[in-house]
């Protein structure tokens, strides 16, 4: 598990609202980032997730409000902030322009390597990310996963303080996302703030220590994992197999406020609550105390599916006027 | 960053857009042959119909004219070729990659610009070179003012082509806008026809005025033939010369205002 130390705010989306037209993208959003964590964003398509990365990245500019790299604003200090971020785009950018080796070293060259050192950190990148067999071959003999590497070893040559990657991994194979994910670490492990876009929970779950979700361009939860699981209401399930009478057992659980809801059938009982782990002791401990056997117990928490589709799915169904 | 950060920058951005000329052999293989054309068949014929007396000195014919026309007509197309370029990096994601680069705004519209019309500029050197053996004149003040003056006009027409791409965002309408403009611009101005014969047609003669191919053509024909042709041409060397520095930076200032302020990724139509 990662631990979390709230230390200085590397990035800070202050009212933060953009729109296109007629359509809001981001409407309001409201973050801080911390240096050093890695932070996850979530949402479904078209909630907003890439229209704030790329206006982090000051490739978009805010309708209103604004967003702060390391106290820089997006708006007002796009020059400065540039210095700061890099970004790996969801689709690869640049790479037909020529063979992978010449865009790097083009990129390497821009973002202020010499020649000398652009060709060796080239070469450190590409070999790291198993690219240097690829390096002569034109675009569209490139695999989507290695376009993937590609875009990725942009961010890997520029070492920024700040590393935006947008669904790093979509379409990529299950070796070459474990392969990435451990680029990303590395760079934590660096110091470098990285902010992650994704759709792929166990992808969140794996590498980011904090998540925000973003829905409809309003951001809808933030925390750690764990917080955000203990969000969902009754999302905790603990089932504990019993040899007893079922009525005892009925009226022991009730005794358990914090126990929303709960169901008895075939001397085995489903109990919905927060924070599980914590409240399984004390109600094993009720149960034996009665002279109730308990043979059996399973603690479940929820999923990131089930938090992302509370946050997210849920509300889409009130705000319908459907739930 | 520093002033070496952005000579940096700025290189390389240069070199971004030299290093795509291979990517449009075939379009600049097409227009060598149609300069070559020009300059032999339509050139030779126009100069037998064309009669040229009483305008300028004698032993300047119309096809010493018509020369520098086709040259300055071919730069300006290339150069705004550019715009198709500029269009087809934004539909593909490209200028989203640029912005994200750490180059500030106004280096990166200066880079692009300059990049764009050196390019422009190289592609026509076999055309420049081939005047000056038809024309046998190899003067080399004459020929290093035209060869700055040709870069300092498709810098400038660059510049232009990119801010009004940036600005249209729109692949359909820079096609249109473009085509249009390619077509207007060269023939309102004296690529063809010198000033005191279109002096007739009022419209035609102030558009041809303030058009800066007529500048830069008529200074390229005053550099090689100043007695001859500075009667005819559009303004005095030195204002012409003032006029297309001007334009250039004018131009530049354009893009520079449009790349910091008004440029952002995505809304490609």
């Amino acid at each position: 598990m990662y631990e979390i130390i709230m230390g200085n705010v590397a990035v800070k989306i202050k009212d933060f609202v953009k729109t296109f037209g007629q359509t809001v993208a981001v409407d309001g959003l409201n973050l801080e980032i911390y240096e050093g964590e890695i932070f996850g964003l979530l949402g479904p398509n078209g909630s907003g997730k890439t229209t704030t990365l790329l206006t982090t990245a000051t490739i978009y500019k805010p309708t209103s409000g604004d967003i702060y790299v390391h106290g820089y604003s997006v708006s007002r200090q796009g020059d400065i902030v540039r210095r700061y971020v890099g970004i790996a785009f969801q689709e690869p950018k640049a790479l037909w322009i020529d063979n992978p080796y010449e865009l790097l070293i083009w990129h390497a060259r821009v973002v202020g390597y010499s020649s000398s050192e652009a060709k060796q950190v080239v070469r450190d990148v590409m070999e790291q990310l198993d690219l240097w067999e690829h390096r002569k071959k034109q675009f569209y003999q490139l695999s989507g996963g290695t376009r993937k590497k590609l875009e990725i070893a942009k961010v890997l040559i520029q070492r920024p303080k700040v590393a935006i990657f947008d669904e790093p991994t979509a379409q990529v194979d299950v070796l070459t996302k474990h392969k990435l994910w451990d680029v990303i670490r590395g760079l934590k492990a660096e110091g470098t703030t990285i902010i992650v876009a994704t759709n792929d929970m166990f992808e969140a779950e794996k590498i980011c220590e904090r998540i925000g979700i973003i829905y409809k361009g309003r951001l809808r939860a933030l925390g750690t994992i764990s917080e955000l699981k203990d969000m969902v209401p009754q999302g905790d399930v603990i089932e504990i197999a019993f040899d007893g009478p079922e009525e005892q057992v009925k009226k022991i659980i009730s005794t358990f406020p914090e126990i929303g809801h709960f169901t008895i059938a075939d001397h085995k009982a489903r109990m919905f609550l927060n924070k599980g782990e914590e409240k399984a002791v004390s109600i094993v401990q009720a149960l034996a105390s009665s002279g109730i056997k308990v043979r059996k117990i399973m603690i479940q928490e929820p999923t990131l599916d089930d938090v992302f589709f509370y946050f997210t799915g849920a509300r889409l169904r009130e705000e319908h006027g459907a739930a | 960053m520093g002033l070496r950060e952005d000579l940096n920058s700025f290189y390389m951005l240069v070199l971004w857009d030299l290093s795509q000329m291979k990517r449009r052999t075939v379009f600049v293989v097409m227009r060598i042959s149609w300069f070559v054309l020009q300059v032999t068949i339509f050139g030779l014929a126009m100069n037998a119909m064309v009669r040229f007396r009483g305008i300028v000195a004698q032993g300047i014919d119309y096809y010493h004219f018509y020369l520098f026309g086709v040259y300055s007509s071919m730069l300006f197309s290339i150069s705004v070729s550019k715009a198709y370029d500029v269009a087809e990096e934004f539909e593909e994601g490209m200028i989203e990659y640029l912005l994200s680069l750490p180059i500030k705004r106004k280096v990166l519209a200066l880079g692009r610009s300059v990049g764009g019309g050196l390019a422009a500029f190289l592609f026509t050197v076999p055309m420049f070179l081939v005047i000056f053996v038809l024309l046998g004149s190899f003067e080399p003040l004459a020929m290093l003012i035209s060869i700055l003056a040709a870069l300092v006009f498709s810098v400038g027409v660059t510049g232009f082509v990119i801010s009004v791409v940036l600005s249209l965002k729109s692949s359909d309408t820079t096609d249109i806008f473009f085509g249009v403009l390619d077509a207007l611009i060269i023939r309102l101005s004296t690529v063809f026809y010198p000033a005191v014969i279109i002096a007739k047609i009022a419209p035609y003669y102030y558009a041809s005025l303030v058009n800066p191919v007529s500048h830069f053509v008529d200074l390229l024909r005053t550099l090689f033939f100043f007695e001859e042709f500075k009667t005819i041409a559009v303004a005095d060397p030195y204002l012409m010369m003032a006029y297309l520095f001007g334009f250039a930076a004018g131009v530049a200032s354009l893009a520079i205002y449009i790349v910091e302020r008004r440029v952002e990724g995505g809304g490609w139509k």
